[in-house]
């Protein structure tokens, strides 16, 4: 209980932040709706088309994004010296990445759920047929994301080349992660239910955030102390 | 046996080769942080930097018999691109070993990047032949007896690389130590 509060004080705590400068969430979404503009001069966004890359054109907005937003979670700490302070904190160093893993989820959560309408209006999809599967994977594939961004951000923060670092560092790791998020997401949007081919995909994921949420907890301590 | 078999057979070896040494690495990496013990982190070091050459090799063996066998350099042939998005994994490896000044630091952060990496390995293999075998059929593994000299040339580098880090280091300490004095 004491430890779940811990979690929360943390999360919060970023999450208030964030709100109160919005400086990762306006360069996230800003950047979200941007590539979705892109992407339309890459290919006709005709209905057969969109058929077959709604799910990687999706994912390819939330990754990138998502990014912008993780490299603040721990590079947010760096001035004044307030990530010696919360290393030093009284709590677990799992509270510590947790905490921070809830705030990122959340508000790289509010990104997509803020890029999928605009999304369906751009390209004409009615992606609603099938929400709460899609919502499942959007939530499942998020927490990739966060919890390898987070763990990465954590290793990455002292490097002078940061920004580079992370995105090089997550992308291969995310990857099986990444291709059944998409395959799936294609699948939902799409209108059709998750047939017996797709849900080894969504064991992938499902297992894929199990095993690294676990790897990363493992890891946690090494990270933040060194 | 034709040149394009011959090629096939050598990505396969190399790939299995590369695959031994990135599991080579990430034992010595958890060694290291066991321990805190730098032979553990020369030795994850030396693993990581032969594998990726064998994988690379690899991946040149295996476009050429693509081009040999199906006129094309790349041919989203399953194994092929798992090995390149894994050769893509391992690569910031050693970009993030540069980033770090700090011994102790940079071994840390190293290990925890090639254990992670190790987890991956497995699912990318699963996901990329999800994802692709459904477009073509993927010819059979035929490591054959070139996994031999593969793994004994890749061995025989490790080696040499592992003797280079830990002469470099104890390089290292004396010139801190005169530095000191």
């Amino acid at each position: 209980m004491k430890y779940l509060g811990q979690i929360a004080t943390v999360a919060l705590k970023d999450v208030r932040a964030e709100l109160r400068t919005k400086e990762a969430l306006n360069a996230s979404l800003a950047f979200a709706l941007m590539i979705l503009l892109l992407f339309s001069y890459t290919f006709d966004p005709s209905k057969e088309m969109m058929r077959e890359v709604s799910g990687g054109l999706l994912w390819i907005v939330f990754a990138f994004a998502g990014t912008l937003t993780l490299n603040r979670s721990f590079a947010r700490e760096l001035p004044n010296d307030c990530l010696d302070a919360l290393i030093a904190a009284p709590i677990p160093g799992s509270a510590l990445f947790l905490g921070k893993c809830f705030a990122s989820f959340v508000l790289v959560l509010a990104v997509e759920l803020v890029s999928l309408p605009v999304f369906g209006i751009f390209y004409n999809v009615r992606w609603t047929l099938q929400l709460p599967w899609l919502l499942m994977v959007l939530l499942l594939g998020t927490w990739a994301l966060t919890v390898i961004g987070t763990i990465f951000s954590a290793l990455t923060v002292n490097i002078k080349l940061r920004e580079v670092m992370l995105p090089m560092l997550t992308y291969p790791i995310l990857m099986p992660a990444l291709m059944a998020a998409m395959r799936l997401t294609t699948v939902l949007v799409n209108g059709q239910p998750i047939g017996e081919d797709d849900v080894a995909w969504l064991k992938m994921l499902i297992g894929f955030d199990v095993v690294f949420t676990a790897v990363s907890l493992a890891l946690v301590e090494t990270v933040l102390v060194g | 046996m034709t040149s394009g078999l011959m090629l096939a057979s050598l990505f396969d070896a190399s790939v299995w080769a590369a695959l031994a040494a990135a599991v080579a690495a990430a034992a010595a990496s958890i060694l290291f942080l066991r321990t805190r013990n730098f032979f553990y982190d020369s030795l994850a070091l030396a693993a990581t930097e032969i594998g990726l050459v064998l994988l690379a090799a690899g991946i040149l063996a295996g476009a050429i018999a693509g081009r040999l066998s199906a006129g094309l350099w790349w041919t989203w042939d399953a194994r092929l691109t798992a090995a390149l998005v894994c050769w893509l994994l391992y690569a910031p490896y050693l970009m993030l070993r540069n980033a770090i000044e700090e011994p102790s630091r940079r071994a840390a952060s190293a290990a925890v990047v090639s254990i992670f990496a190790i987890f991956d390995v497995p699912a990318i293999a699963v996901a990329v032949y999800w994802w692709l075998a459904r477009r073509a059929p993927t010819p059979p593994i035929a490591v054959g007896w070139m996994i031999l000299p593969m793994t004994l040339l890749g061995t025989a580098l490790a080696w040499i690389r592992l003797r280079q880090e830990q002469r470099r280091r104890a390089q290292d300490a004396e010139r801190r130590t005169a530095q000191e004095i």
